[in-house]
């Protein structure tokens, strides 16, 4: 594995397109379909789950030296709940309106494959900065999936990108109302991909 | 040290420092989340009774007394929740003491309305519920007989609105008819 050492910035662009945990891992796909039917919806479960996931990151990193193999997964699941437990709180207390939005999928961060899987492929095995980078990364790239996907199904159902109206008046009164639906997520997610794996093919 | 000790011994650690974060956030954030949960439901309820000054819960969460500066009741608001196509259609009414309705606010989607976008979600517009201002008990959709435009495409959505309208001012006509 270090045999030829990748510079650290790898660690921190390889979850944005390379290894994009949506577009191209395909993880973590539930919340990102459900909590996409707006731009701004989508920007607030990222920010939630991009908290999570860094921190997390972060402390699996720097106990994992204490932690034995056979008890890793019940000691990742409580670090984990106990940032996503705090970030209920906070939006609870701060971002009422964005809390009822994103309803059950702020809980269900818990479960997200995405961060527990990052904690157990990369954090339990390396350096805690080398592990806030890739938690960075893979963060952006879920953001970047998310608020993208989240903007195109605005779009498109609603004629407004973050509640802006970008449409004429023709196209609003009849809109193609499908892609809020979950039909049109899996569509344009389907897209996003094909673009997503020409992008890393192209490189 | 042997390693089920080991074992133990650091999830313990990580349960207690864990819990111990949790304990100061929660702490911290809790009366910050009660405030705005008693401004989201006297904000909403200001806006179907403007009569009022505060308000008196009656029946939990489903029956508001609204209270003038002397305490004298103003009106009553009836919150409903009728099945619609999705999911309860959360609907606040605000009647006067006469009966009257003097406001009605639909649910937005953040605070519990499902239906779907562009059909049902439209039952928050002012157009729609506009329809019902001074309604009596026999309100209903021209379908079912009665002189509200359903929305077209959501019947459902319409009639459970309309439904609960109705229920609600039954449920005033229990509470403060002479």
């Amino acid at each position: 594995m270090t045999a030829q050492r990748p510079s650290r910035l790898r660690y921190l662009t390889n979850g944005i397109i390379k290894e994009n945990p949506v577009l191209i891992l395909m993880i973590g796909l539930c919340p990102v379909l459900a909590t996409s039917t707006s731009a701004r919806d989508a920007l607030g479960m990222s920010a939630a789950a991009s908290f999570v996931l860094i921190f997390s990151n972060v402390v699996v990193s720097l106990v994992r030296k204490f932690v034995q193999p056979s008890i890793r997964i019940p000691i990742f699941i409580i670090i984990i709940s106990t940032f996503v437990t705090i970030i209920d709180y906070v939006l609870q207390a701060y971002q009422p309106a964005l809390y009822r939005m994103l309803g059950v999928f702020v809980p269900l961060i818990v479960v997200n494959c995405i961060i527990l899987g990052r904690a157990e492929a990369f954090a339990y095995g390396h350096g805690v900065f080398d592990s806030f980078l890739d938690g960075l990364g893979n963060a952006l790239g879920f953001t970047l999936a998310l608020v993208i996907l989240g903007s195109l199904r605005e779009f498109f159902a609603v004629g407004t990108i973050f509640g802006k109206t970008l449409t004429p008046a023709w196209y609003r009164s009849a809109p193609m109302l499908f892609t809020i639906f979950p039909p049109g997520a899996f569509f344009i997610i389907g897209i996003l991909k094909a673009l997503a794996v020409r992008l890393k093919l192209g490189k | 040290m042997n390693s089920k000790a080991w074992m133990t011994i650091s999830l313990l650690v990580t349960c207690l420092v864990a819990a111990f974060a949790l304990s100061e956030v929660y702490a911290v954030t809790k009366p910050k989340i009660e405030q705005q949960k008693i401004d989201a439901t006297n904000s909403a309820l200001g806006q179907v009774l403007a009569t009022a000054q505060s308000f008196k819960e009656v029946e939990k969460e489903s029956l508001w007394y609204g209270l003038d500066q002397s305490g004298a009741k103003t009106g009553i608001v009836v919150r409903s929740g009728l099945r619609g196509y999705g999911g309860p259609v959360p609907v606040l009414v605000g009647l006067d003491l006469a009966g009257r309705i003097v406001g009605i606010k639909v649910a937005s989607p953040a605070e519990g309305l499902k239906e779907t976008p562009g059909l049902g979600l439209k039952a928050m517009d002012e157009r729609f519920w506009k329809q019902f201002l001074g309604a009596d008990s026999t309100v209903a959709l021209k379908k079912d007989g009665g002189t509200v435009d359903a929305i077209s495409g959501a019947t459902i959505t319409s009639r459970a609105v309309a439904r609960g309208v109705a229920q609600a001012i039954r449920k005033y006509s229990e509470h403060l008819k002479p």
